[in-house]
């Protein structure tokens, strides 16, 4: 589910920067008001009710039940911002909402370095570039169900990490590291990453086939550095391909769930828990709806509040012109 | 400028380090479920099998009720294809009015969808399944077909709008003269030149609708109509499980999809790019 | 622009072909659901239950045979995933779809708990052949207000099953009685890179049967009524000196080496592969679960169910109840079909069966069992002498509870919680 909501983010953030770009030669011609030319209204009346019936009315019934005490059966009763107020007061979920700004921020942070790293290294020059971006981005197509066993087998007690470790002398370092308190974590920021760089990747490429190799080339001739062409030609051009990628990955990385359930279920003792996993937790594995709504309804409010940011930055950003 | 020089093969022999580290979980895969049951658990987890064991790929093959595999690809192919033909329709005019409107309704109606893109699930799953289940569509192939369009609406009218705010409106023009109707317009005309689009909708729609979970355990629950990962899930259980089996139904279940996208890997990076261009 | 548009338009031959099949296809089988729902007769009847591995489940073996003794009766069954199972009937129940006979827990202590459904007026009351059934004592996790909700099905024994084969393998003789003997086994097992226990301390399950298993001759030997206590604000978890032992010796456990290595991040396969290749001797799991593992395992293996070791001054107890039950519907338009299914799995010839195919002794009939020669010979005399307390997870009010004492046991192996603080957990999480 999680990663249905990821790639629906991701094409759909990077369709709205490219809209904005795309809109405004529009938005500088004068608007004929009045009836549609092309078309007719009312084309748009199935796709509206089936968006509005299927997000809207369910989430708003869901976030109504934030309010109650409702246990997911029976009869429930409203109790007002209660819920909310066990959420802050419980150290658990505080600890859930910084696992899952961290690996939001961290798997950003990573999935850019190492996409970049790759989209540069992969643009131009290299003969077999187009076998290897393929191989790169194969595993954006996987479900990250089937990927998170791989790499629950990887980092098991007994699994090729530990062996490795062993066979290098480094034996006292194997650790069960799924359930280490310490690196738990960071399992599943590995398991992300490896998913989303492909990705990442090819929207940088994207980008970067936008430079013009003209450009790249004149400075070269004036005796620029890689460094510095990298700096101040390829880096300004790409800047709204790295906006994409960033945001598309922040509020990606805010609702990871399938990995983290298929890795560490939240363990060891909570270590690994985040909003979306405690919302899960909360609201059918212990049977209480309602607290878990108002979890719910919490990570709904922070994503749209990243995604609302992320809005006033791209249009406040300066065009390329 | 870019001459392949020294520099370069040493950057290429590098990147296809990189690629083998990168894709070594695979490998990881393959060699453990052709490993017996003996092997998997007294060899090294890096060894590859001494003599590959095809047992557990005709285990997984031949299960059957709710682990069957194939009845799971069968299915999965009809809801995602399904689903996409639904989307692209859906979508395409949605987006094509809001994109074509100049009334202002139509900027607060592309906010609607964009808001709705962002929604967590775990919010509205309850009383969506109770609402599905009061007109019947649980646990039904069309059910899932609708469910996961009206899921994904949002994302296919969103980049059919962006597409068809960068297309001029000379086409339309041009067709109006020659007497063509509206509706022949869209279809005839303005349709067909957005295959861009519909690519990048089929392709990042339908790996969701492919690669989605969750949605099929509960909606599908108790039906005799599993999906493929709902199938894999079923398989692999967790008292008995060993690696092998584990591994044999999780190769079976990336066949389907890995061979499509190597077959037709140009246009997957490209509608995942496609977002971005316009 | 030519070129464009037929490519185009092969596009949309392609999408439409797999549309029409799609709804051809859907079509049927919509039209297949609504005449087995729709058609209401009383002799046809659906029946979920939880699986937990892809091996034929006991439920639907039973319900085969059902059907063979009574032609004409058709029951359609559901087995649902284990660790999704009560989310699953929950929101089936609640969207009123749910099938007609469900496998249900006795208590309110987990998702699928009889108490909260029969509160909530999902569940029928269920006649006399349930009631008789009840374990004495145990009204409370089964019954509201005098009415039985749950027939109970098992009488699970929650304890160790261990392979003596491997322990004389390697030179233990016999299942340790003591704390000391066992300690003594821990080190000279552990020295051969081997493990007396195997424990999947990252499955919540797991790790919560240990500690409530150990609590039987912590807390529950010296004080069987210690839950009601607890109930009625006697008694903290957080001042209890039982629960305080109960995790110490779990902290005990792993400082001997007692477990595997890796234990706390080792899921179920850890224990299937350990005590079927040998490697370690026993474990904390359900009784008939040795069934299945002895499958896996050589035939000298010989799983017996063990009682853990009480501390010096205590006495020997188990956790043994009826953790299993079948519900019906209330919503069910086939209950007379349902509850002749029930009855007949109360019957001797059934709960005999149930027993071959899940290990698990039946409720009814396990105290006339001559229990010589199975798995189950360690135990009997505790049978006899009832030195046994029910699975105290079902008695605790709300799964939350279960739920901190599953990750606090995990926070005691990693090191992350302190014995005080998962019992502050669990208090809180108690609730008043």
């Amino acid at each position: 589910m999680s990663r249905t909501l990821e790639t629906k983010t991701e094409a759909v953030l990077a369709r709205e920067l490219g809209a904005d770009r795309g809109r405004r030669p529009i938005g500088g011609r004068p608007r004929r008001a009045g009836l549609l030319k092309f078309g007719y209204w009312w084309w748009a009346l199935p796709g509206i009710l089936f968006v509005i019936a299927i997000h809207y009315v369910s989430t708003g019934v869901g976030g109504f039940f934030a309010f109650t005490d409702w246990t997911g059966i029976g009869a429930f009763e409203w109790i007002g911002f209660d819920n909310f107020v066990a959420i802050f007061q419980d150290p658990s979920k505080v600890g859930a909402l910084v696992n899952t700004l961290f690996l939001a921020f961290a798997s950003v942070i990573l999935s850019t370095v190492v996409g970049m790293g790759l989209a540069l290294g992969l643009n131009r020059g290299l003969k077999s570039r187009y076998v290897l971006r393929v191989l790169f981005f194969m595993p954006v197509v996987l479900s990250p169900l089937a990927v998170s066993y791989i790499w629950k087998f990887i980092f098991d007690f007994n699994g090729p990490i530990n062996v490795v470790l062993r066979a290098l002398g480094l034996g006292e370092f194997a650790k069960a590291w799924v359930a280490d308190p310490v690196w738990a974590i960071w399992t599943i920021l590995i398991v992300i990453v490896w998913q989303n760089t492909g990705f990442a990747m090819v929207i940088y490429l994207a980008g970067l086939a936008a430079v013009p190799v003209e450009m790249e080339e004149a400075a070269a001739i004036d005796g620029a550095g890689v460094w510095q062409r990298f700096w101040h030609i390829v880096l300004p051009s790409i800047r709204p391909a790295v906006a994409i990628a960033t945001t598309l990955g922040l509020v990606n990385g805010l609702r990871v769930f399938d990995q983290i359930m298929a890795l560490t279920g939240g363990g060891p003792a909570s270590a690994t828990e985040t909003l979306a996993t405690q919302v899960y937790k909360e609201s059918f594995a212990l049977g209480n709806f309602g607290y878990g709504a108002a979890l719910a309804l919490l990570l709904t409010v922070i994503i749209l509040v990243f995604a609302v940011v992320q809005q006033r930055v791209t249009q406040g950003r300066p065009e390329e012109n | 400028m870019f001459r392949y020089t020294r520099l370069t093969a040493l950057r290429e022999s590098l990147f296809w380090v990189l690629a083998i580290v990168f894709l070594a979980p695979f490998y990881f895969l393959l060699m453990t479920a052709l490993k017996s049951d003996q092997e998997v658990i007294t060899s090294s987890a890096l060894a590859p099998p001494s003599s590959p064991d095809f047992s557990n790929f005709s285990d997984v093959v031949t299960a059957s009720g709710n682990s069957n595999v194939l009845l799971g690809l069968v299915n999965s192919v009809l809801i995602t294809a399904g689903s996409i033909a639904l989307l692209v329709l859906l979508g395409s005019l949605t987006g094509y009015v809001i994109a074509r409107s100049t009334r202002r309704w139509s900027r607060a109606v592309y906010y609607l969808f964009l808001v709705a893109i962002v929604l967590p699930t775990q919010l509205g799953t309850v009383p969506l399944y109770i609402g599905a289940r009061s007109i019947g569509l649980t646990g039904s192939v069309l059910g899932m077909i609708i469910l996961y369009t009206g899921m994904l609406l949002p994302l296919s009218i969103f980049l059919y709008a962006g597409f068809f705010r960068g297309l001029g409106t000379e086409y339309e023009e041009a067709a109006t003269i020659d007497g063509a109707s509206r509706t022949q317009v869209f279809f005839r005309v303005v349709l067909p030149l957005m295959s861009p689009a519909t690519g990048t909708v089929a392709i990042l729609a339908g790996l969701i609708v492919w690669n989605d979970f969750f949605t099929s355990l509960i909606f599908l629950g108790g039906s005799a109509n599993q999906t493929l990962p709902v199938a894999m899930y079923y398989y692999i259980g967790s008292l008995v499980s060993s690696w092998n089996k584990i591994f044999a139904i999780v190769v079976v279940s990336m066949i389907p999809i890995l061979a499509f996208y190597l077959f037709a890997q140009k246009r997957f990076i490209q509608g995942f790019a496609g977002g971005l261009k316009g | 622009m030519t070129q464009h548009r037929t490519i185009a338009l092969r596009r949309g031959a392609m999408i439409a072909i797999p549309v029409v099949g799609a709804l051809v296809l859907a079509g049927c089988s919509g039209s297949g659901d609504a005449s087995s729902t729709s058609g209401g007769e009383s002799t046809e009847f659906s029946f979920t239950f939880a699986t937990s591995n892809n091996l034929e489940s006991p439920y639907e073996t039973l319900a085969n045979d059902y059907m063979e003794a009574n032609p004409g009766v058709k029951i359609t069954t559901n087995p649902t995933p284990n660790d999704k199972y009560g989310e699953t009937i929950r929101t089936q129940l609640q969207a009123g779809n749910a099938s007609d006979v469900i496998q249900t827990t006795p208590g309110s202590g987990d998702a699928r708990g009889i108490i909260p459904l029969a509160e909530a007026g999902f569940l029928e009351p269920l006649g006399d052949t349930a009631k008789d059934l009840i374990p004495a004592g145990s009204e409370s996790i089964f019954e509201i207000d005098d009415k039985v909700y749950g027939q109970p099905l098992d009488f699970t024994i929650g304890s160790v099953v261990a392979s003596l084969g491997t322990a004389e393998m390697n030179g233990i003789d016999g299942w340790p009685t003591t704390m000391d003997e066992l300690n003594d086994a821990c080190s000279a097992l552990a020295g051969d890179g081997k493990s007396l226990l195997a424990l999947a301390g990252a499955a919540g399950p797991n790790a919560g049967l240990t500690a409530q298993a150990i609590s039987a001759t912590r807390v529950y030997a010296e004080d069987p009524d210690w839950n009601q206590k607890r109930a009625d604000g006697d008694v903290t978890f957080a001042d209890s000196d039982g629960w305080k032992a109960t995790l110490q010796t779990i902290i005990d456990l792993k400082d001997q080496g007692c477990f595997q290595q890796g234990s706390e991040g080792a899921g179920f396969d850890a224990i299937t592969n350990g005590l079927a290749q040998g490697t370690s001797v026993g474990s904390f799991i359900p009784s008939g679960a040795a069934i299945e593992i002895s499958k896996a395992a050589p035939p000298e293996a010989k799983f017996a169910v063990e009682p853990f070791p009480a501390d010096d001054d205590g006495k020997a107890f188990i956790l043994a109840s009826s953790n299993y039950t079948l519900s019906i519907n209330a919503a069910s338009k086939a209950k007379d079909a349902a509850s002749d299914f029930l009855e007949w799995m109360a019957s001797s010839d059934a709960q005999q069966r149930y027993y071959e195919l899940s290990g698990e002794l039946p409720v009814s009939a396990y105290q006339d069992m001559d229990l010589t020669g199975t798995i189950y010979e360690p135990i009997v005399d505790l049978l006899a002498s009832e030195s046994y307390t029910p699975l105290p997870n079902n008695i605790w009010p709300n799964p939350s509870v279960y739920d901190a004492l599953q990750v606090g046991v995990q926070g005691l192996l990693t090191g992350q919680k302190t014995v005080d603080q998962v019992l502050q957990d669990m208090d809180a999480a108690w609730g008043e």
